[in-house]
């Protein structure tokens, strides 16, 4: 369940403010946040990720104010509850894609058995190039890779940067096919935030920024 | 356990930074660790292979020469004294003990000195096994000679006239092992220890070998010391005399200078004096490896600096998976502790290889001993240094992630 209210950001004192609409996200739901170049959907995305201080309103997710945590308590549960794609699809790049997983879940400090690394890597068809380093792999597993790296350990919220911008339709249809099922399956809150209209069709709920 | 992993895999990412890192930081280890090493046998050779001698009484000529060939069994003997002369000595009030001492041959580059059962005592040396020397021809080893040429009771030997491996004449006598001595860390430990007879009689022997062969004018000294058949004016190489009284360090030295055609050198104040002529190189030594301390530090430094800079998105990304600021910084500082510790192996392994294999190719196996090993606590305050720099450079590394601005960064990569 993620909620927001109010919510406003002021990059520097004098700038514009940035207003956003208030959401309220049933379990499960899923959203689709519409909106050009530079309107501030990043912003909102690391607002909604706790990775930026709001200005002013509020960030609930499971009735947690995001605004009341410390910045340990932030942290933790950034590791624990929330799970992000971007659109360039990094991981560490120094670690192999399965030691990024096992990164990946250390960090959350959450007891997931090693089954559902296992399960995942079957799921989105990573099992041959597991033991692969991040520079040597293709552009399609980076992009499930990255997937795989915002659902591991089973967040309550999977939020998605612009993870279709650089596709093309096919590749569009399998990424957003992916992260329904996966929100799906960890029963997670999926908003994705982008500027392409393609995938307007597979939400039923979708806000303009 | 994955940090740590992380911190592996980012250094093996980057091999010819961290083989640089890894290289400046041993070269200057080693420098530290070797001038510490210097200092510290030299020190171990003043305070320990001096044993309980005060002062060292031989023939006119360079003090430091007698310390060096009587006390630390280094360098070559001046010449010899009158025994009887020397006797006078030992009875005067202020001599504690005074051990007469003899030599000139060695078995396979071991000395062989000729002395009194109270050579033993000198350096508080006890036996390990069998007894001590009773009759002429009979030798008790150091431990370290007894377990290099793998000597035991009641082996015998020749022994070589000189002082070096190389030298080839061989005496006629047989020496028999009658005592091994318990193992010291003193200079003892590499010593053949005999009664003085025993070198009396195998250079007497010798003597009358060449006297038949009418070789005359060689071997003067050995002539002069037994020009007539039964009354011989024995001679020793020095005697080593302990004070009973700090008031004889005065007195004595002066005296044996001044009214006899001897001379007393104070081991101490020789080795002092040398110590002082080479501390200016150490120190200057000490001063470059600070330096290239400084330099190795440095390029850590940079590496770890640059390393934060480009790995930037990704140490932003470990904040969006939950990494803390301080996970981050594990990260790093492990990176450094890794690098100072294969630093430290390297630099330590090749002090002690280097040192072997130094003396090794000098063919002097029995200096080594002059080489203390070097004390774990002494390691590890250089260790401590290295660390405690490391953590400092670390801390300075880590400044940008600090004040990393997570959204900034990925905004900014995308």
């Amino acid at each position: 369940m993620i909620q927001t209210s109010n919510l406003t950001f002021q990059y520097k004192k004098g700038e514009q403010i940035l207003s956003f609409p208030n959401i309220t996200l049933d379990k499960q739901e899923s959203l689709l946040v519409l909106g050009k170049s530079g309107i501030g959907k990043t912003t909102f995305l690391h607002l909604l990720a706790g990775l930026l201080k709001p200005t002013g309103g509020k960030v609930l997710i499971s009735d947690i104010d995001l605004c009341s945590l410390s910045h340990n308590q932030l942290d933790k549960f950034r590791g624990q509850q929330i799970g992000l794609v971007f659109q360039k699809k990094y991981a560490i790049q120094s670690l192999s894609l399965l030691d990024n997983l096992k990164m990946r879940l250390f960090l959350s400090k959450k007891s997931i058995k090693d089954t559902r690394i296992k399960l995942l890597l079957e799921q989105l068809d990573l099992n041959d190039c597991k033991n692969k380093r991040v520079q040597a792999l293709s552009e399609g597993q980076l992009q499930r890779l990255s997937i795989a790296m915002a659902v591991i350990h089973r967040p309550q919220v999977i939020l998605a940067d612009e993870p279709t911008s650089s596709l093309d339709d096919e590749n569009c249809k399998n990424v957003i096919e992916l992260l329904k099922q996966q929100a799906r399956e960890t029963e997670a809150n999926l908003i994705v935030i982008t500027h392409d209209h393609r995938i307007k069709p597979y939400f039923q709920k979708s806000i303009t920024l | 356990m994955m940090i740590w992993k992380t911190s592996l895999y980012n250094l093996k990412s980057k091999p010819l930074y961290t083989i640089l890192n890894i290289f400046s930081l041993s070269l200057s280890m080693l420098l530290l660790l070797g001038i510490r090493q210097l200092k510290i046998s030299f020190e171990h050779q003043v305070a320990h292979n001096l044993g309980n001698i005060d002062l060292v009484i031989g023939a006119k000529g360079s003090p430091l020469q007698l310390v060096l060939s009587s006390v630390l069994h280094l360098d070559n003997p001046i010449g010899n004294i009158l025994y009887e002369e020397a006797k006078k000595i030992s009875k005067n009030p202020m001599v504690k003990t005074a051990v007469p001492i003899s030599y000139g041959d060695h078995y396979k580059g071991y000395r062989i000195v000729g002395t009194t059962n109270d050579f033993m005592t000198l350096y508080d040396a006890k036996l390990e096994r069998g007894q001590k020397v009773d009759n002429v021809l009979e030798v008790i080893i150091g431990s370290t000679v007894a377990a290099e040429l793998q000597l035991d009771i009641g082996d015998t030997f020749l022994s070589s006239h000189g002082l070096t491996e190389h030298s080839i004449e061989v005496h006629a006598e047989k020496l028999t092992v009658v005592g091994i001595l318990k193992p010291t860390r003193k200079v003892i430990d590499h010593l053949i220890i005999t009664g003085l007879e025993s070198i009396w009689d195998i250079h007497h022997h010798e003597n009358e070998m060449m006297d038949e062969h009418k070789e005359h004018d060689h071997e003067e000294e050995h002539r002069k010391e037994f020009d007539t058949e039964g009354h011989e004016e024995k001679e020793i190489t020095s005697l080593l005399v302990s004070f009973r009284n700090p008031v004889a360090f005065l007195n004595l030295p002066r005296k044996i200078n001044e009214e006899t055609n001897m001379q007393a050198a104070l081991p101490k104040y020789e080795l002092n004096k040398l110590y002082n002529y080479l501390s200016l190189g150490i120190d200057t030594i000490a001063v470059i490896a600070y330096l290239i301390l400084m330099i190795s530090v440095m390029t850590i430094f940079i590496s770890l600096y640059k390393m934060v800079k480009e790995r930037s998105f990704d140490l932003a990304l470990l904040r969006t998976y939950g990494a803390s600021n301080f996970q981050l910084i594990q990260m790093i500082l492990f990176e450094g502790l890794i690098i100072v510790m294969i630093a430290f192996i390297i630099g330590v392994l090749v002090l002690k290889i280097g040192a072997n294999v130094v003396f090794e190719l000098l063919g002097q196996k029995d200096k080594v001993h002059m080489f203390v090993t070097l004390p774990f606590q002494e390691i590890l305050q250089i260790g401590v240094v290295v660390v405690i720099l490391i953590i400092l450079t670390v801390l300075l590394a880590i400044i940008p992630i600090i004040k990393m601005n997570i959204s900034t960064i990925l905004n900014n990569e995308k």
